[in-house]
């Protein structure tokens, strides 16, 4: 049965309409896999003689049992952002003779095949065969490669989890937003740190190694919680949502836009009424607490602005690129009836770049707060969200030209997860690495203000030719037109 | 003459699915275009719509090509399937969009709308849904309203009695009746019966070619049976 569902899967991505696409993602996304799996191999070999020169003051040992938790909870992050979820379009299986739990472990056996899981095996095992299988003896080696591979196992379900659960529970995503945002500011302040719980743990485990069994405990438990909830929710969503009443809501913000204003309100109400937009948008909400990881004190100190700008064109561009890299697909379910309307195509875009603008801007005044940390920030967010409502919404709404590939927003969002991974993000790279590329050119002469002002003034001159842009644009989605038409209707 | 269509064909692969050499429809026609399945009446209509590019030929509008500019969109409406319809919207909701889309205002549409209470069955006004969790046929019923509160000069519609219950095909029909003469009307059906009723013109398409074109009249339901059965 799971070779079949393979077989099935294999033939959806060979026989997609957007083959090409997807497979130049698939490469890129190997390459970068391959790099990491060597970064991290390398790592796993050297820490042994690494470990003692970057800690010069503490015991081997206390470094490297520092180094597991903090890995994981890192890792934790990555797979929030990049780990994809496992995908079969269930629907066609269910009412045929197919067990369900069947189904439920296809989906848990194929998410194991994730890079994820391959680097802590080449991260971790050396130092535990080469150090300590020396000084502790095998017993509590395998120990160690007990709990490693158990936390790994464990990040990889709770991951598939919470993904699953907050794409249909919007209580869930906030608190779970809330939760993070904490553990990242408690870690920030030093109020607790991550290292010190990791070394107390590993240290419990090298004198009793049989406490070890706990992790693989976790871990099944958390695997049975995942399937059971898996399980449960076999359905077409239809089937269980509540009847309640649907109201008819206005927006009497947008009406001051005019034509535009009702577009942008209508789109509105799309990304509000469905969960998967709507998620969408969410998740670029939950990238606030970046910042966190990226604005320490003394990178904020030496004015180095380059990683802190990839920090914060994210923060306040990413709900534009992960609702815009769709664009046009989410309304294709109505695509026809748009076009065929006395809809003036001008409009249509206008209506879009309205929509981002304000995304970002309530996505800035949010980011405002690390201004606490420093005030500097404010005006690396200036720069980020210039740049952004300038060149992002540009850039998303010309490839979005380029789209043909339907979206059923309506379906049901817990098995509608394509898109939400490392595949979509490799398109975005350019968007990222654009502003950083001209900061640098400037700081390469120690000039970081400047560089800031540059990527400030790209932004505000693509502001102000906005009006060209859309012209643009509208030019572009008039010849494409029948060919999105055409995709979208199958 | 309202519409004219020349020379149009549409080819996908090796297959040509709609070739008409010249169909002219004068104002306030009723034109019912009968056809089995595979014959390209959707594919046709789409064409009407500006939603496929035709490989040749053209389709003119009140004497403007409707690839070429937007004016045809001001006074023809259309309803081909639920695509054309914004689901995730309530009734009223939509009819207000489209209304402003035709600088109605929420009273003009409102207004509009009481006079279809009995059309709706009281089932889609104040219902407190969106028009996705309605069934086929009250969507269709949604969309064809939609389509008459434009008040258009070209109305266009797709298997308009497909999914309605008896009841409402009568009034449908009913309705269409009423405005002939001063609206013209595109109409494609299966059902028989109901397009020879409604249409004082039937083309008949196979394969993509027109095979008839002619007025109705009391022989006309014959003449198709045969023609179907044949």
């Amino acid at each position: 049965m799971l070779s079949t569902f393979l077989s099935h899967q294999k033939k959806s991505f060979w026989r997609s309409r957007n083959r090409g696409g997807s497979i130049a993602a698939q490469v890129v996304l190997g390459f970068f896999m391959l790099y990491f799996l060597l970064v991290a191999g390398f790592l796993g070999f050297g820490m042994t003689v690494l470990l003692p020169k970057v800690f010069p003051q503490q015991d081997v040992m206390t470094s490297f049992n520092g180094l597991i938790l903090y890995y994981f909870a890192f890792d934790f992050l990555m797979r929030l952002q990049l780990q994809e979820l496992p995908t079969l379009s269930i629907i066609p299986y269910l009412h045929l003779k197919i067990p369900k739990h069947k189904i439920v472990d296809f989906l848990n056996v194929k998410a194991l095949f994730s890079a994820f899981n391959l680097w802590p095996f080449l991260l971790f095992l050396p130092f535990c065969f080469i150090t300590i299988a020396k000084v502790h003896g095998i017993v509590v080696v395998l120990a160690y490669i007990l709990s490693i591979f158990s936390l790994m196992l464990l990040n990889n379900y709770l991951i598939l989890f919470i993904k699953r659960k907050s794409i249909s529970n919007f209580l869930f995503t906030i608190g779970g937003l809330i939760l993070v945002s904490g553990f990242a500011a408690l870690e920030y302040f030093k109020i607790i740190s991550i290292t010190a719980v990791s070394d107390v743990v590993f240290r419990t485990v090298t004198k009793q190694p049989a406490l070890a069994l706990i992790f693989p405990a976790l871990t099944f438990l958390v695997y049975r919680i995942n399937a059971s909830f898996l399980r449960k929710n076999l359905y077409v969503e239809e089937l269980s949502a509540k009847q309640e009443k649907k109201v008819s809501t206005d927006y009497p913000f947008f009406n001051r836009f005019g034509r535009v204003g009702e577009l942008a309100a209508l789109e509105l109400k799309l990304i509000i009424r469905h969960k998967r937009p709507r998620n969408t948008v969410l998740m670029g909400m939950i990238i606030l607490v970046y910042g966190f990881l990226f604005y320490k004190p003394q990178v904020l100190q030496t004015n180095s602005f380059g990683m802190m700008l990839f920090a914060a064109v994210f923060m306040t561009g990413m709900s534009i690129i992960n609702y815009g890299q769709f664009m046009f697909a989410w309304q294709s379910a109505h695509f026809d009836g748009l076009l065929s309307k006395k809809i003036d195509f001008k409009d249509f875009i206008k209506a879009k770049f309205l929509l981002f603008t304000i995304a970002s801007t309530l996505l800035t005044i949010a980011a405002s707060f690390y201004c606490f940390i420093d005030a500097k920030l404010l005006l690396l967010h200036l720069v980020a969200y210039l740049y952004n409502i300038g060149f992002t919404t540009v850039m998303v709404l010309f490839l979005a030209t380029y789209n043909y590939k339907r979206i059923d927003v309506s379906r049901s969002a817990s098995f509608n997860w394509q898109g939400m991974g490392a595949t979509q993000w490799i398109s975005i790279f350019p968007f990222i690495l654009l502003p950083i590329l001209i900061y640098w050119a400037f700081n390469l002469f120690h000039l970081p203000y400047v560089g800031l002002a540059a990527v400030g003034i790209f932004g505000l001159v693509m502001l102000l030719m906005r009006g060209f842009w859309v012209n643009f644009i509208v030019k572009r989605f008039e010849q494409q037109r029948y060919k999105i038409a055409e995709g979208f209707r199958e | 003459m309202i519409l004219e269509v020349k020379n149009l064909k549409k080819v996908y692969g090796d297959k040509t699915v709609v070739n008409i050499e010249n169909i002219q429809i004068e104002q306030g026609e009723t034109v019912g275009l009968v056809g089995n399945n595979g014959a390209g009446k959707t594919t046709f209509f789409r064409m009407l719509l500006d939603l496929i590019r035709p490989n040749s030929g053209e389709i003119l509008s009140k004497n403007e090509n409707v690839m070429q500019g937007d004016n045809w969109k001001s006074y023809t409406a259309s309803f081909l399937d639920e695509g054309f319809l914004i689901d995730y919207l309530t009734p009223e909701e939509y009819f207000t969009f489209i209304g402003s889309l035709n600088n109605l205002s929420i009273a003009d549409v409102s207004s509009y709308l009481t006079q279809y209470g009995e059309f709706f069955n009281n089932e889609i006004l104040n219902s407190g849904k969106y028009i996705r969790d309605f069934s086929k046929g009250n969507q269709v019923k949604v969309g064809i309203a939609a389509a008459l509160m434009q008040k258009p000069e070209i109305l266009i519609l797709d298997e308009p009695f497909a999914n309605l219950d008896p009841t409402t095909q009568i009034r449908l029909k009913n309705l269409l009746k009423a405005q002939a003469g001063s609206m013209t009307t595109f109409i494609s059906s299966h059902d028989l019966n109901h397009v020879t009723d409604v249409c004082n013109r039937i083309i008949l398409v196979e394969k993509g070619q027109v095979i008839k074109d002619f007025k109705t009249d009391e022989n006309t339901l014959k003449e198709l049976e045969n023609y179907f059965s044949a």
